[in-house]
């Protein structure tokens, strides 16, 4: 058996409506915490041991991507393209709207760290936590929103443009930033926290140099969820008037360029798995080494 | 005209929508349920299987939703086939990853134990093993039916049916009197839609968990 403090995923506390398990089911742990901070999140199964960035991760991703957008070249420049195809794709459209797809993007992920990170560390301070499960089931309805409808909304309310779609993305992506920090810094062990002011240090220093550290790799988890959520998200955008490679998935469905719809899923498909490939880098060189599971 | 009046005229519509909504979700969601524990089941021995089965869905699961609808499209055509391909797809990827955490996660000595009395190979995986594992399964189950009611929506767009029509036909007409209307109709069905298919999730843990393992 790990020592329970090894695993940071071990001692996630049970959603709400999950029994409070008195361990009757040896992987039951791991399952909640799978799901827990949502559908969309690619993290690796909390099982497998972290390891440090290895050359095959580091390699394979951006191979076959690049192999994607080679062959994908390939097939647009020898296929025959009439007036209207042309239209959406020469002129850099193409690129134009890959780059408003990064920035909606780059932003709202901006915003949604800056929001959700110290909302989460706020209800977990003793004065504020009770207002957690309030925001726990604000949160769970917003779930069952769908992207689209809540874009459509804001869209009514706010009038189209970029913004309203940034908006809409934050809204939508704060959430598994927000549980998993909330989750993350949770999960640390009380004693450690009381040892930390025994030794005399203040509240923020045991908040900056205790808790933060030994919660950043579920807060980490959620930060990619979040980048993610956000890549399909703004595929979505282009109802708004926001821009991005939604606009050519749409165009070409409307006007039934198939070469102008299967060019911009291909390429939303490689910015997706290109973000997540970036994010799950990330993940692994800011998680502290004293938490890697079997180092 | 008020959201109250709207509903009124309308409600013939919007309970069709609803019900083709309902109806392609839950469809989706026994095919893929059925396939996603056979595919837990035929990986969850082996540990590469089992890591490549996750790994795959995974990666799946980051491709937004309205790129794969787009590359089927091609393929498929628009309408119905495409919303089946793709809510399936999507619906299988929590269902995978909890089955085989969960078959994983059985107590190896129970197994030894059903074993150690004689029960065959089927018998342990559907008498012992299989209902140990349900609670993680269902889990998977509810989250995938979450993420489909949005992705139904979504599909709307490429002609499949359901409330997503209501929400784009508001789209398509912004700025028109009903477009609040419309969007907020379809908005509000699915999140309804959504909490009821949670609740009767509740009620099937209850009535489906062995009872030895119910808190």
């Amino acid at each position: 058996m790990n020592p329970p403090d090894m695993n940071p995923h071990r001692s996630v506390p049970p959603g709400p409506g999950e029994r409070p398990s008195s361990s009757p089911l040896p992987g039951e742990h791991d399952v909640q915490d799978v799901f827990r901070d949502e559908e969309e999140e690619p993290a690796p199964p909390p099982a497998a041991p972290r390891r440090r960035i290895t050359w095959r991760k580091l390699v394979l991703m951006p191979a076959a991507l690049a192999v994607v957008l080679a062959l994908t070249y390939l097939w647009i420049t020898n296929v025959h393209l009439d007036s209207i195809a042309k239209n959406s794709l020469t002129g850099g459209n193409v690129q134009l709207r890959w780059w408003q797809h990064v920035k909606l993007t780059a932003i709202s992920t901006f915003w949604v760290l800056i929001i959700a990170i110290p909302l989460g560390i706020a209800l977990t301070r003793r004065r504020l936590r009770r207002g957690a499960p309030l925001v726990t089931v604000l949160a769970n309805v917003g779930q069952a929103t769908p992207a689209i409808g809540l874009l459509a909304l804001l869209v009514i309310w706010l009038g189209i443009g970029a913004s309203t779609a940034i908006i809409g993305m934050v809204i939508y992506a704060v959430l598994p930033v927000f549980s998993n920090t909330v989750a993350g810094l949770r999960a640390i062990e009380p004693n450690l926290v009381e040892a930390s002011r025994g030794i005399g240090m203040s509240a923020m220093g045991t908040l900056t140099k205790v808790e933060l550290p030994l919660a950043v790799p579920l807060i980490l988890a959620g930060v990619r969820t979040a980048l993610v959520l956000n890549v399909g998200t703004a595929t979505l955008a282009t109802f708004v008037g926001g821009g991005g490679l939604g606009d050519l998935i749409t165009s070409g469905i409307q006007t039934q360029r198939m070469p102008v719809l299967v060019l911009g899923s291909v390429l939303t498909v490689v910015l997706a798995l290109l973000v997540d490939w970036l994010a799950s880098l990330v993940e692994v060189a800011l998680t502290p080494r004293g938490l890697e599971v079997g180092a | 005209m008020s959201f109250w009046e709207y509903l009124g005229n309308r409600h013939q519509q919007l309970l069709t929508d609803a019900y083709q909504h309902v109806s392609a979700v839950f469809q989706c969601m026994v095919i893929a349920t059925v396939l996603g524990i056979l595919i837990g089941i035929v990986t969850y021995r082996s540990s590469w299987g089992g890591s490549l089965a996750i790994t795959t869905t995974a990666t799946i699961l980051t491709i937004p939703s309205l790129a794969a609808i787009g590359l089927l499209i091609p393929l498929v055509g628009l309408g119905v086939p495409p919303t089946v391909i793709t809510l399936t797809m999507y619906g299988l990827l929590p269902i995978v990853r909890n089955s085989i955490v969960g078959l994983r996660g059985v107590d190896p000595s129970l197994v030894d134990a059903a074993k150690g009395i004689g029960m065959s190979r089927i018998a342990r995986l559907c008498r012992v093993e299989l209902p140990l594992a349900w609670p993680p399964i269902l889990t998977g189950i509810r989250v995938s039916t979450q993420m489909l009611m949005g992705i139904a929506a979504i599909a709307a767009y490429a002609s499949g049916p359901g409330l997503g029509n209501e929400i784009f036909r508001g789209i398509a007409s912004l700025g028109s009197a009903n477009a609040l209307n419309q969007v907020l109709a379809g908005t509000l069905g699915i999140v309804i839609l959504a909490l009821l298919f949670d609740a009767a999730y509740v009620l099937l843990g209850r009535l489906t968990i062995p009872r030895g393992i119910r808190a």
